[in-house]
């Protein structure tokens, strides 16, 4: 799932915050770390970067009781997981809802409440084989009847679905064969299928409420999972309690039975510097956003845990090129630009030193990540000039941009107004000026530049990230079917209409042999690289902090973001 | 009494004219700022709803229909009290209007009434009185007042908060929750309304009144409270409109610093991601708040001072 480029904070309390932190940190322990201390706890093996699978499966049994506190910086707003696109669907979905398939941490489909399903070799049927011993929690039976109404719930137009519908929009229909076998037929072969089929976004929810009141998921969504929603109070927070009957976790966690922790309560705590001190002082045990501003402090207090994690999918890109328009239709020109870019100015000003410099344009943790091309897009300037040279902007004006034919070069760069420019959008405009680029910033309302990136009309327009457990990322963001038209809405902002790396992803979706997989993922990264339909700015994070009292924390393999079915307090540790 | 009828009915028709001028006007803005509301109730630019979702919400908003017919819409319900759906929570407006307004009421009233409480007391002490003692409290108003409430807001967390520990930073758990928010919101309001009641104080102590007044044997303090006191609270009368307009906008700040729920969270939250159903309601909720407390305020002038009657 996207999220756009950092939220613009209300009345730039961040920074406000960030100095007072600072302030604060020298009141008592010194804000400084040494470097062993800020060592990232990731293997980056030949640069595709996995961690420790015992991250992700429970080591040991843990003790049942007590209550989790959790600070979280987003109100939920919409909780039907079909209905939404937001990111907190990634937490709350684990903790609520189970899904049809897990993933293990090579990104290969594993059993949850399938416990195994055929694929024809044409791609374009699925038979999921269901367990048979799965209820709500309010007493409905998880059946194929159930999937049936799930997938038809997300395609719904009443549900008003942004992520979900899209994700499955291949499915034709399904078939009950029995009452714990489902059939499925896919318009195409479609390989991302049982990955999407993973994401909380696409989670079970009860039939008899799709049944019987489907609206009534917005705000109170009733799931098999190891938690059941209690309350949730607007703006405020929401309380779960465990399900004392639930056995169904994926047998991948190797956990079995109830979740340890009784209760939990999420609190929704907006301010960054809050979400630390509440930490800090006890009164919250975990935060779904640690600050990166505090993340040095964190690591140097003994009781806390800091864990970021790199997110899948497509890393954080500071600005999309508009590739059919000038100057940016020139590939050479989207070189320079992006060769010109010193990224770790960038990211020390926008990280803390907390984020990974990117030059190319798949996560590193995504499956069939090739890192092979790393090198193609980094910071020359040297590089950069020469090809506007070669380009033929080789005269100088006044102001030291460069000039052709009496024409200044420069483009027009929108982004989100907010009451201070991005940092990212002037970092990015002194770069360019140092080889003779003007980048005009252009503040717009969000409103207006979804108008301006839907009718195609800009030079360049703000970017982000998409995050999804699998490469089909980059077909979404680059594919030329994804450029959005007066019938359909797409992601792909850089308009790129390549037939080489269209049939790359294309193929791709329709293959699942690894070894080809693998291939037609590398070349399409590599072709990007050569494209550059944007510039790639830094790795995005996942960052979590809690209290070592917290215990068997693992993480989802499709996000990278925490799950608590094998979480445990250690209460005399509670001060 | 026929004058003050006259003036209530005069009111209440100028009141439902600024609603109707509110309305119209957020309509306006609304609609040429641009933008296409289909993907505004999706959720913006991250959005990848199917043709078949964008088309349903298009016929469920009427967005298809012209302009005047949408405005016709519009004002047609709002006249029945009808406020729409928000965008982004899926529930009526009125509903998460109502989930939020008691918790801004109580913040509201409590900072309202400590202001006023505290700005009687500092300006009877300082008025007049030794000039170290008045310009010490002139200068703290000055700062207090010319400071952004979320700096003072930060700083008294800082303070009280992370440092000593006393009261918590976040939250609706307790009684205690509630003090920093309290102070954050009515500190800026102590300090301008402790000016304006100061200055008229003083003013006031020059009066012939005043010293005939102390002729006849009163205290200082007797004089300050019985006499001059309600002299001076005719401005403080008359600034309360825009003494309801600080403390909502002031609750944006301190609901959001302070993680507390509320209408000024409220509306942050649904202006930043484009509700406009809910900014639409929570500015009409605004402005008959505005109109009611400007009636009040009419009549009780007319109540404390007699002049106003006669013109």
């Amino acid at each position: 799932m996207q999220l756009r480029s950092p939220t613009p904070n209300l009345l730039a309390l961040g920074s406000v915050a960030a100095v007072a932190t600072l302030i604060l940190a020298g009141c008592g322990r010194s804000d400084r770390s040494d470097s062993a201390l800020a060592a990232p706890p990731e293997t980056a093996e030949a640069g595709f970067v996995s961690y420790p699978t015992s991250d992700y499966i429970q080591q040991a049994p843990g003790h049942p009781g007590g209550t989790l506190r959790i600070s979280t910086s987003t109100d939920t707003a919409i909780l039907d997981p079909h209905g939404v696109s937001a990111t907190y669907i990634q937490w709350f979905g684990r903790l609520v809802f189970d899904n049809l398939v897990y993933l293990d941490t090579a990104g290969v489909a594993q059993p949850w409440l399938a416990k195994s399903w055929d694929i024809s070799p044409d791609g374009k049927t699925y038979i999921f084989h269901l367990r048979d011993d799965v209820t709500f929690s309010d007493g409905a039976r998880f059946d194929a009847e159930a999937v049936r109404l799930n997938l038809e719930h997300m395609r719904d137009p009443a549900t008003r679905s942004t992520l979900a519908g899209r994700y499955i929009a291949p499915y034709v229909d399904g078939r009950v064969i029995d009452d714990f076998t489902f059939e499925a037929h896919l318009s195409q072969a479609y390989t991302p299928f049982l990955n999407v089929l993973a994401q909380s976004w696409l989670a079970m929810l009860s039939p008899k409420q799709i049944r019987e009141n489907p609206r009534s998921a917005i705000a109170a969504p009733i799931g098999s999972g190891p938690f059941v929603l209690k309350s949730y109070q607007r703006q405020q927070g929401l309380r779960f309690e465990r399900r004392s009957d639930y056995h169904w976790a994926p047998a991948f966690l190797h956990h079995e039975g109830p979740a340890y922790i009784q209760q939990i309560e999420v609190d929704i705590i907006p301010e960054a510097l809050i979400r630390y001190s509440g930490l800090s002082a006890s009164q919250y045990d975990f935060t779904f956003e640690a600050p990166p501003q505090n993340a040095a402090a964190i690591r140097a207090n003994s009781t806390l845990v800091l864990d970021r994690r790199i997110r899948q999918g497509v890393p954080m890109r500071g600005l999309t090129f508009n590739t059919e328009k000038p100057p940016f239709d020139d590939v050479r020109i989207r070189r320079a630009v992006a060769l010109a870019v010193d990224r770790e100015g960038i990211v020390q000003a926008v990280g803390f030193g907390e984020y990974q410099p990117k030059t190319d344009f798949l996560a590193a943790t995504t499956r069939y990540y090739d890192p092979a091309f790393r090198g193609v897009l980094k910071y020359d300037p040297v590089a950069a000039n020469r090809l506007l040279d070669e380009a033929g902007w080789t005269s100088h004006d006044l102001n030291g941009y460069r000039t052709k034919e009496g024409q200044r070069l420069g483009a027009e760069f929108l982004t989100t107004e907010t009451a201070t420019p991005s940092p990212v959008a002037v970092a990015l405009q002194s770069d360019l000026k140092k080889v003779g680029f003007e980048l005009r910033l252009v503040q717009l309302p969000q409103t207006q530049i979804t108008d301006h990136r839907n009718a195609g009309n800009y030079q360049a327009i703000t970017a982000g990230v998409w995050h999804t457990n699998t490469p089909d990322a980059l077909y979404i963001i680059h594919h030329s079917s994804e450029i959005t038209t007066p019938a359909r809405i797409g992601q792909n902002t850089s308009r790129l209409r390549d037939a080489v790396f269209d049939d790359l992803v294309a193929r791709a979706r329709q293959t699942s042999d690894p070894v080809v997989l693998q291939d037609l993922y590398s070349k399409a990264q590599r072709r990007l690289t050569e494209l550059v339909p944007a510039i790639p700015l830094y790795e995005n994070y996942t960052f979590v902090a809690y209290h070592k009292r917290v215990h068997g924390v693992i993480f989802d393999t499709s996000h990278n973001t925490p799950i608590f079915t094998t979480a445990w307090l250690d209460e005399e540790d509670r001060s | 009494m026929k004058v003050i009828f006259h003036r209530i009915v005069w009111r209440l028709a100028a009141g439902i004219a600024v609603l109707w001028g509110a309305a119209t006007l957020t309509f306006i803005t609304i609609n040429i700022t641009g933008g296409d509301p289909a993907l505004a109730i999706l959720g913006g630019a991250e959005a990848v709803p199917t043709p078949a979702v964008l088309a349903r919400v298009r016929a469920d908003y009427h967005l298809e229909e012209p302009l005047y017919q949408q405005y016709f819409i519009y004002i047609s319900k709002l006249a029945h009290g009808d406020l729409g759906e928000s965008y982004r929570l899926r529930i009526p407006v009125t509903r998460a209007i109502n989930q939020q307004l008691g918790s801004s009421i109580v913040l509201a009233l409590l900072a309202g009434g400590f202001a006023i409480l505290a700005s009687i007391t500092i300006a009877i002490f300082t008025a007049h009185r030794a000039p170290w003692l008045r310009s010490f409290s002139s200068t703290a108003e000055l700062i207090a007042s010319s400071m952004p409430g979320f700096v003072l807001g930060i700083v008294l967390l800082l303070l009280f908060s992370f440092r000593l520990q006393w009261l918590p930073a976040s939250g609706q758990h307790g009684w205690t929750s509630i003090i920093l928010p309290t102070l954050t919101l009515s500190v800026p309001l102590i300090a301008i309304l402790t000016q304006v009641l100061r200055n008229e104080l003083e003013e006031i102590l020059e009066q012939p009144f005043i010293t005939t007044a102390r002729s006849r044997g009163l205290s200082e303090v007797g004089v300050r409270l019985r006499h001059a006191l309600r002299h001076a609270l005719i401005p403080l009368v008359t600034l309360s409109g825009s003494f309801f307009g600080m403390l909502l906008g002031g609750a944006v700040i301190a609901e959001t610093l302070f993680a507390r729920q509320g209408i000024g969270r409220l509306v942050a939250d649904a202006t930043s991601n484009k509700d406009v159903p809910l900014v639409l309601g929570i500015t009409m909720l605004a402005a008959t708040i505005y109109v009611v407390v400007n009636l009040m305020v009419d009549l009780l002038n007319t109540a404390i001072d007699p002049r106003v009657r006669t013109h």
